[in-house]
């Protein structure tokens, strides 16, 4: 499903984030990406995202080099994947239903269907009695499943997220965690960046270890 | 296939169909719930706009006067002394044959006399002449229809009129016309480029605007291109808050240019009563309200377009 081959990534300050990374994760996989800071574990992610690109070497997605993926598709790409940030980027003048609405008025659904996705979507992260609610009445717990409801919404296909529980106490961070298992158990290939090294043993996956180029 | 993933509901026409849907109503609220600083905006470019639809009014109105039948210039034909009135009613009768002629009158020159005395306040001097020694005069009105070019073709009925032996001399009243028609074109031109300048004007206050909205909603736009919008998708909202500003910008303009025509409409009124002339003054009409709104919207969509195409630029 995804796969990067001999990848590097250099920055245009010359801080070199990336040293010939070869991983692989199958259709399906849950998998954790550890390592310290700096890394480059949001590198990694923002390169399957295309929020980035590699200085060299090659990454598939679903057997595609996404680096010959041109321009005016990179969005539609973007679309069928799911990424959660540690710190939310929810909209803060929209409501929790308007939050997680977005992915599909982007993708231009009809208003009923919308409402149907948004609601499971909220139904399966336990939120659905705060749709009416600003992310600004919300807890960071809340908010980070408002986060993740938007990122599964669409049904993506992979789901990457950064430190998504890393402003959380450890009680809300394993309910976070088990909602990826179950979005795993549906069929989603998930790549989490985690440091936290007891909860992800406990979550019993592939752990990916990232190590600070030296150079 | 990544893409097999999608769930797309709609097709692509209704798809972008609720994209425009959803752009305009968004970006219309988004006015709503702003209204001091919408109401600026839109201030200043009703202002903007409404300078030169009135000068536009202005120079319509002036054209009126010159292109109106009632207004049309006339030739004085004046006959030669020891010419009989019935002579000159005869010329009279001729002249009406012409084509070019649509009306012929004679004044003959004891009624040219009466006015004379009664207009000058010249009486007794008058009265210590022998004889009349004003002549019958025939007042001739062109067909304009029949002319091309009005102005070479008056000086060319004139040469024609005096080749008659009882013509002593043509004057031609259309100097003023042609003067008239001289100041308009320079106005016309003048407005033109107060319009240039101010629908420049326009420009730059719906682009400044616009960026100040870009910058408000800078996450908003990150947020929605890391989930996927597309470069349209983000800038639609922006281009309709353009055509939004525009359009309303342009009917308050309208607006204000009809309550300043209706504030004028009767001391005109009065002046021409005065002048002895019918004018009235016309409004801009639907062809002309239909051209503002529409050059009001483009000059919207284009501010918007370049503020939020410098952006995604940069971005």
């Amino acid at each position: 499903m995804i796969e990067f081959k001999a990848v590097s990534k250099q920055y245009p300050t010359g801080q070199l984030a990336l040293y010939n990374v070869n991983v692989r994760l199958q259709q399906g996989e849950m998998a954790f990406l550890t390592g310290q800071s700096g890394a480059g574990k949001s590198t990694l992610l923002k390169l399957i995202a295309l929020l980035e690109h590699i200085s060299d070497g090659e990454i598939f997605v679903a057997g595609q080099n996404i680096q010959q993926i041109k321009k005016s598709k990179i969005p539609g790409f973007r679309r069928n994947i799911g990424m959660i940030f540690q710190d939310h980027h929810l909209l803060d003048d929209r409501t929790v239903f308007e939050n997680i609405a977005l992915p599909l008025k982007i993708e231009g659904m009809r208003p009923q269907d919308i409402r149907r996705r948004v609601r499971a979507a909220l139904d399966k992260v336990n939120l659905l009695r705060k749709e009416k609610e600003y992310p600004m009445m919300l807890s960071a717990g809340e908010k980070q499943r408002v986060g993740i409801a938007r990122a599964v919404v669409n049904k993506p296909s992979i789901i990457l997220a950064d430190e998504p529980t890393g402003n959380l106490d450890p009680d809300l961070a394993q309910d976070i965690m088990h909602t990826f298992k179950q979005f795993n158990e549906y069929g989603s290939t998930v790549l989490i960046a985690s440091h936290d090294h007891n909860l992800i043993k406990e979550m019993k996956k592939r752990i990916i270890v990232l190590r600070k180029v030296i150079k | 296939m990544v893409a097999k993933y999608t769930h797309q509901a709609n097709s692509p026409l209704l798809k972008g169909l609720a994209h425009h849907k959803e752009a305009m109503i968004h970006s219309l609220l988004r006015l709503w719930h702003t209204p001091l600083s919408t109401w600026i905006t839109l201030a200043a470019i009703a202002i903007a706009l409404s300078l030169p639809a009135s000068l536009h009014l202005f120079l319509k109105n002036l054209k009126s006067l010159t292109d109106d039948k009632r207004e049309v210039p006339t030739i004085s034909l004046f006959i030669k002394q020891g010419v009989s009135e019935k002579q000159a009613r005869d010329q009279a009768e001729l002249l009406r044959e012409l084509s070019e002629i649509d009306k012929v009158v004679l004044i003959p020159k004891d009624v040219a006399l009466k006015d004379f005395r009664k207009i000058t306040g010249f009486a007794e001097a008058i009265e210590t002449l022998d004889e009349n020694p004003l002549p019958h005069v025939l007042v001739v009105t062109p067909h304009l229809k029949l002319l091309g070019d009005p102005e070479n073709d008056m000086k060319r009925l004139a040469r024609k009129l005096e080749s008659y032996s009882e013509v002593d001399i043509v004057q031609m009243d259309i100097e003023w016309v042609q003067r008239l028609r001289g100041i308009l074109r320079i106005t016309e031109r003048v407005i033109l480029i107060i319009s240039i300048l101010l629908g420049m004007t326009v420009l730059l206050v719906i682009g400044n605007t616009i960026r100040l909205n870009i910058e408000n909603r800078k996450e908003e736009i990150e947020v929605s291109k890391l989930i996927g919008a597309t470069t349209a998708y983000i800038r639609r909202p922006f281009l309709y808050t353009g055509i939004w500003y525009g359009l309303f910008g342009g009917i308050i303009s309208l607006v204000l240019v009809h309550l300043a025509l209706m504030f004028l409409v009767t001391p005109v009124n009065e002046l021409a009563v005065l002048y002895g002339s019918n004018f009235t003054i016309n409004g801009l009409g639907i062809k002309n309200t239909l051209y503002i709104l529409l050059v009001s919207s483009l000059l919207g969509l284009i501010g918007a377009w370049l503020a939020v195409g410098k952006h995604l630029r940069n971005a």
